[in-house]
């Protein structure tokens, strides 16, 4: 198929009102989500994902991406206005954004907010439109020794820097690992862990334990502190974003967008550092560096490019290598299965149109992201108010029935609240969800290439390291090892 | 915590690899190579589960300076009594969800919870409880097909 005929077939699949409706519904309801403080971007789009089921694919992978998009910047509005971000990744919005507020602007933070995140977020799809093709034709010619390197780098580096310690990311990944091995055996069929229980046969159920590992957790915790998070909304005030300004920032955005894009497409780092390292950039670059920290609408700029940066770049493993790269990407690629679709190189041959209905859409996320964005900011008290003790009991009857429509299961109700408290005391004790949930997800992939290539070598573990491919993620999986572990020990260092 | 959390990690791969795997993990007998077995990969994540412990029970007892703090709550004492109870409410909803039906189960649910923790909007509660697992039974039931259990007692449209 010539790139304008698979242009074309993309067209075909997204070219009508309801795949239009369906990513607009889904930036609103990221907006709004992200801009709840305790629904996260992440907890928005697992909650989205069961109402996408009776949906053609394409619109209802549009829907869960439009969701992302909007959870993203829709954290940015509590950051600035009530210094709690929505969710993590506008952490670094709050350094420049409150304060401005403070002082009665923020209207005008929120406004080069929203123009920030919407040109970081057409680099990012961008981006991803020119690289995912690229890179998966390269993985075409991967085989199942090259595909368990993959997979073991993108688990290390996932572990490694998804929380506090490697360790304990490490334990987090394996505890996922584990709980993948439940269900019958890959090759010959037999029970693992089944207890003879034909609920478990086919595994645990991935949206029952991504639901209860991010979404329940929230509702204990409310559970355990009812009164956690109580802020003071600032007003918008009367100033707004000018041109000029924006002009002024652009090279900050810029720059944001595309270390946002780096990183976005590394598995594993996500949009909060991104966010962080397009901040200190545009410090150490700006004429106003001074001003940082106290309010500097440059600051913002870059901050918001950083993590919206990412958005469109996570997608570039999910869709090249079947790779997700965050937890989102996660959820994402449970929509995909859902739906019956395999992310991964085959999908750029199987089905290129829902592949370039996918960029088609996500280009178009950018400007509705832009209509959707600045309402929001003005429409932003009443979202605000939604008291928190009647909102976790609707995301707890949400998750109740989002859970059993997956197979109309109650037992996947059962398994969700279990994962609720796996969750709930990972968070206790500082073990990232993360890699749980990732490696949940790569486990059966993991164990699956591991043993294919054994059966294609009869055994011999020299076919692990059979070429270039695999050599070249075997040392980007010993370099990052002992670079997280260095960078480990010497914050323990410096802490001591 | 890390010492706690090491020592947990160990104590659970010593079950993992010494009981669970080899009780609850079954293997043809025809099996030749280990690596192909499905005793493998769950014996290589034990031991990895132990090694991972070891190192966290080691930087635990060393005193790890960058061991993280939960941040405390003013009433621990209620709150735990709290969990209890959300606990609770947990198992009577998977539990009544086939009897009662899952509209009505999550109407007392959202209640209960909403009650839980004291909620300062009572009224709003009652109408979100009524409301939301509604509307939800339309949208699950009616468009999207999902047979929602619908109990023995009083059913839906």
């Amino acid at each position: 198929m010539s790139l304008y005929d698979s242009v074309m077939a993309g067209l075909a699949l997204v070219g009508n009102l309801e795949a239009f409706l369906s990513l607009a519904i889904g930036i609103v309801i990221g907006v709004v989500g992200g801009a709840i403080p305790g629904i996260s971007a992440t907890m928005a789009v697992a909650l989205a994902l069961p109402f996408t089921f009776p949906m053609a694919p394409i619109n209802g992978i549009l829907l869960l991406l439009g969701v992302y998009k909007g959870g993203i910047f829709g954290g940015s509005i509590p950051a600035i206005l009530i210094k709690t971000p929505g969710t993590p990744a506008s952490s670094a919005t709050i350094l420049d954004g409150h304060p401005m507020a403070e002082r009665g602007e923020a209207g005008r933070a929120l406004g080069m907010a929203l123009w920030a995140s919407c040109t970081a977020d057409f680099v990012s799809n961008l981006a991803l439109i020119f690289f995912a093709g690229f890179l998966a034709s390269f993985a075409l010619s991967f085989g199942p020794p090259e595909f368990f390197a993959l997979i073991l780098f993108s688990l290390t580096i996932i572990a490694g820097v998804s929380g506090e310690s490697l360790l304990r990311g490490a334990l987090s990944a394996l505890l996922g690992l584990l709980l993948a091995t439940i269900g019958l055996d890959l090759v010959y069929g037999t029970n693992r862990f089944t207890f003879g229980d034909p609920n478990l046969m086919g595994g645990l159920n991935f949206i029952a334990v991504l639901i209860g590992l991010f979404a329940i957790p929230e509702v204990i915790n409310m559970v355990w502190h009812p009164t956690g998070h109580v802020g003071k909304v600032q007003k918008l005030g009367s100033k707004w974003v000018t041109f000029a300004e924006y002009k002024r920032c652009f090279r900050s955005i810029i720059r944001g967008s595309f270390i946002g894009v780096f990183l976005g497409s590394i598995p594993g780092i996500g949009a909060a550092p991104a966010a962080f390292l397009s901040y200190s950039e545009a410090r150490r670059k700006s004429p106003n560096k001074a001003n940082f920290g106290k309010g500097e609408i440059e600051g913002v700029a870059a901050s918001e490019a950083g993590n919206n940066g990412v958005a469109g770049a996570t997608l570039i493993p999910l869709l090249a290598l079947g790779v997700p790269g965050d937890v989102i990407t996660a959820i994402i690629i449970g929509a995909f299965m859902v739906h019956g679709l395999q992310p991964g190189p085959m999908m750029f041959v199987l089905n290129v149109d829902i592949i370039y209905g996918l960029f088609i859409g996500l280009i178009l996320s950018s400007g509705i992201l832009f209509i959707v964005g600045g309402l929001a900011i003005r429409g932003f008290r009443p979202v605000a108010d939604i008291p928190k003790r009647i909102l976790m009991p609707m995301v707890l009857v949400l998750c109740i029935y989002g859970v059993f429509a997956v197979n109309n299961n109650i037992f996947d109700v059962g398994v969700m609240f279990a994962m609720g408290w796996v969750g709930f005391v990972m968070g206790r004790y500082h073990i990232p969800a993360a890699p749980f949930l990732i490696a949940f997800i790569l486990g059966p992939l993991l164990e699956d290439n591991f043993r294919q290539s054994m059966l294609m070598s009869g055994g011999s573990p020299d076919i692990l390291l059979r070429g270039p491919i695999t050599w070249f993620f075997w040392t980007l999986t010993v370099i990052s090892i002992v670079a997280i572990t260095r960078g480990t020990l010497r914050a323990d260092r410096a802490g001591g | 915590m890390q010492l706690r959390l090491g020592i947990g990690a160990i104590l659970a791969a010593i079950f993992l690899v010494t009981y669970a795997t080899p009780n609850w993990v079954s293997t043809p007998s025809n099996v030749r190579n280990i690596v192909l077995s499905p005793l493998f990969w769950p014996y290589i994540l034990g031991g990895l589960t132990g090694l991972i412990g070891l190192g966290l029970a080691l930087s635990g007892w060393r005193g790890d300076p960058g061991e993280p703090v939960n941040d405390p709550i003013p009433d621990p004492g209620a709150g735990a009594a709290r969990l209890v109870g959300f606990a609770a409410l947990m198992a009577v909803t998977f539990w009544a969800m086939p009897h009662l039906g899952m509209v009505w189960t999550s109407m007392l649910a959202f209640l209960a919870l909403a009650f839980l923790v004291k909620t300062r909007h009572p009224a709003a509660a009652v109408i979100c409880a009524v409301a939301v697992p509604l509307i939800l039974y339309a949208f699950f039931a009616h468009v999207a097909s999902v047979a929602i259990p619908q109990g023995e007692l009083v059913r839906l449209p």
